[in-house]
């Protein structure tokens, strides 16, 4: 079951993300849930395979504003890197991002 | 017009929450709702469709730049194009710093950064913009005037001052434009056709000057324009009035320009100037560009100045009474005759001030009637004091004016001057000016046969000044003539002709009165004049107006 400790334990920063939840557990939960939902994951992935960049530079930087959001530092923190090197537009290896990304999204589920 | 109040009727504002992330429009949601009502889009599309629903009730819109469709900066311009919803603010939700800036430029008010702060942060600030914007409505309600969007005249001189801090060695005009008789027109074709009119005229005067300049509706048709001098009144006055020519009646603008105004003046008395230039052609059919003239203000604040010192000038004795020596030059010597009594004012502060400056205003205003009467006592005092004095006096005549020619009271108030001072009627000379008689004359011809009967001396004063007809002459009520200045400033110029002179001499001796002639100032005027018939002489030639104490020096030396 998905507790404040848990989430620490995951490594997110649950004091800023409550806050801005107004102390709310249950609904800080709830936004959670809802992340893990969120079809920009998809969106990124297949754009960066498909090379179209725009549209990952976009998808990257709507997660990048969820996930801070929510403090969820260990998926933020590649997001952010992913979502600076795409509005570069680069044209390189994106895949170990995504990787990283996916393993965090897969750890956080576990934690619920 | 939109107020404030109207926004929270049901007690809570309404806030618009723009973003295409559920979890973000949640969190805020959950952030606000205990103080506000969320209104929630999930793209552009629908944000601006709800935003043109709501714009009416809707407080503030707190917009996520990157969203599917229309994004947030293409939004934010759309709403800053249109004039119904440019003015609900706008706060950003941003995770770049570049966009922050940027945004702000666009007309943002304000930008919230991504991870949100601290949600006591994001109410301060939300709380904030909706404040400034709230007061400004107010403001840009109070500022402009609802029926042609010009300002109103208290924030017209405001933004006029502050074009002046930042334009100091600016040459302005100030400037005010006028409907000639725009209550008629408002009569004839009634209101809402003179409000086509006015707000015509606001439109034309937007074009006419360039956007830095201040414009402003005053008052029902007078407008206010601050802006850098320029030449071309006359034609704009033309280019507004034909900007109305399909009314159903002609437009005539009249303008008042105080050019290049002083700038140590308050903005609004600059803008009384601009008024007083426009209102001095009211009337004129043919003239609508008017120009502020300062030497005619000074004059009419002088003249002002005057009239309000007046009583006090009569309390304190400023006026004094100067008497100038009339010499009869009928026989072999000139012999001191009698005098006339003539005012001067020495005012403390401003010095003497010429009767020239002072009498014909008195006259227009009547305060002439209580300095006359204080005249008339002084001399009539003056009068007896030598008599009882060094035994000895001639006659002084005094001056009436028209006013006092209306006066039932005229003869019982001479009477009484004479009374009170123990002198007769043969002491003291009414010097009755010709245009005085000629106005009413029957009226004016009784009064004077009165104090006539009553025994007084009476000289007709400026005589041939005035339009008499020769067929009235005979009939008025007379004991001598006297000739007006210009007859002798005529005779003696270039062209040295006395003809008319003589003529004016033949009328006396045709009544049987002598001719007195003043403005006598060289011994060839005084020759011709004695040579001519003429009688008595007053001048310059003989005496200026004496103070009392130097001429009773020529009464003691006559006797």
């Amino acid at each position: 079951m998905l507790t404040i400790d848990s989430l620490k334990a995951f490594g997110a920063n649950t004091d800023d993300a409550l806050a801005r939840c107004m102390g709310n557990e249950s609904f800080y939960f709830k936004l959670i849930g809802k992340v893990l939902e969120d079809r920009n994951f998809d969106v990124l992935e297949k754009a960066i395979i498909s090379k179209d960049y725009d549209t990952a530079f976009e998808a990257a930087h709507s997660l990048k504003g969820v996930l801070g959001n929510l403090s969820l530092t260990p998926i933020y923190d590649p997001v952010n890197e992913l979502t600076e090197l795409l509005r570069e537009k680069r044209d390189m290896d994106y895949t170990p991002y995504l990787k990283t990304i996916t393993e965090k999204k897969e750890d956080l589920s576990k934690v619920m | 017009m939109k107020r404030s109040t109207d926004k929270y009727v049901d007690g809570k504002r309404h806030i618009l929450v723009a973003d295409d992330e559920y979890i973000n429009r949640e969190m805020l949601e959950n952030i606000l709702s205990d103080k506000y009502d969320i209104l929630k889009a999930e793209d552009g599309d629908m944000a601006y469709d709800l935003i043109r629903q709501n714009h009416n009730t809707l407080s503030l819109i707190l917009l996520d730049l990157m969203m599917p469709r229309l994004n947030g900066l293409e939004l934010l311009e759309r709403l800053k194009d249109d004039p119904e919803l440019k003015s609900i603010p706008v706060i950003v939700l941003t995770s770049d710093q570049a966009s922050e800036v940027e945004s702000l430029h666009r007309g943002a008010a304000d930008f919230i950064p991504k991870p949100y702060p601290n949600p006591e942060v994001i109410k301060a600030r939300i709380s904030r913009s909706i404040e400034l914007a709230e007061d400004r409505q107010i403001i840009s309600a109070t500022e402009k005037d609802e029926l042609t969007g010009l300002y109103t005249s208290e924030y017209f001189y405001r933004y006029g001052e502050q074009y002046d801090k930042f334009h100091p060695t600016s040459d302005m005009d100030a400037v005010c434009f006028d409907v000639n008789h725009f209550h008629v027109l408002n009569e004839r074709f009634g209101m809402a056709k003179g409000d086509e009119i006015l707000k015509r005229i606001a439109s034309c005067l937007m074009k006419s000057f360039p956007s830095d300049c201040v414009i402003c509706r005053k008052t029902a048709d007078t407008f206010l324009v601050y802006c850098p001098h320029r030449d071309d009144y006359s034609k704009l006055v033309e280019t507004i009035s034909a900007s109305c020519d399909d009314m159903p009646t002609s437009v005539k603008m009249r303008v008042g320009i105080y050019a290049s105004c002083d700038k140590k003046l308050d903005i609004q008395s600059r803008f009384d100037r601009a008024k007083i230039a426009a209102d001095k052609i009211r009337n004129n059919y043919s003239v609508f560009v008017s120009n502020f003239d300062e030497a005619l203000m000074q004059k009419e604040l002088f003249a002002e100045q005057l009239m309000d010192e007046f009583p006090k000038a009569i309390a304190e004795k400023q006026f004094e009474v100067f008497f100038q020596p009339k010499y009869d030059i009928r026989g072999d010597k000139p012999v001191l005759s009698s005098a006339e009594a003539l005012v001067r004012w020495f005012h403390p502060t401003l010095g003497t001030i010429s009767p020239g400056a002072f009498i014909p205003l008195f006259e227009d205003n009547g305060l002439i009637a209580r300095l006359d009467e204080y005249v008339w006592r002084r001399t009539a005092e003056k009068i007896a004091d030598w008599k009882n004095r060094i035994g000895s006096s001639v006659p002084v005549s005094v001056n009436l004016s028209r006013v006092e020619m209306y006066d039932p009271m005229l003869v019982e108030t001479f009477e009484k001057i004479t009374s009170d001072n123990n002198i007769t009627t043969k002491d003291i000379y009414l010097e009755i000016t010709e245009s005085a008689y000629v106005r009413d004359s029957d009226q004016i011809a009784d009064r004077v046969a009165q104090l006539r009967d009553h025994g007084f001396f009476i000289e007709m004063d400026d005589f041939g000044s005035g339009y008499s007809s020769l067929n009235m002459i005979s009939e008025l009520p007379l004991d001598a003539l006297k000739l007006d200045i210009m007859f002798i400033r005529t005779a003696f110029d270039k062209r040295n002709d006395t003809r008319m002179i003589s003529i004016v001499i033949d009328i006396a001796d045709y009544l049987g009165v002598p001719v007195i002639a003043e403005g006598v100032e060289t011994e060839e005027q005084y020759l011709t004049l004695k040579k001519l018939g003429c009688a008595i002489i007053q001048g310059y030639y003989f005496s200026k107006p004496l103070p009392a104490d130097e001429f009773e020096k020529l009464l003691k030396k006559d006797s």
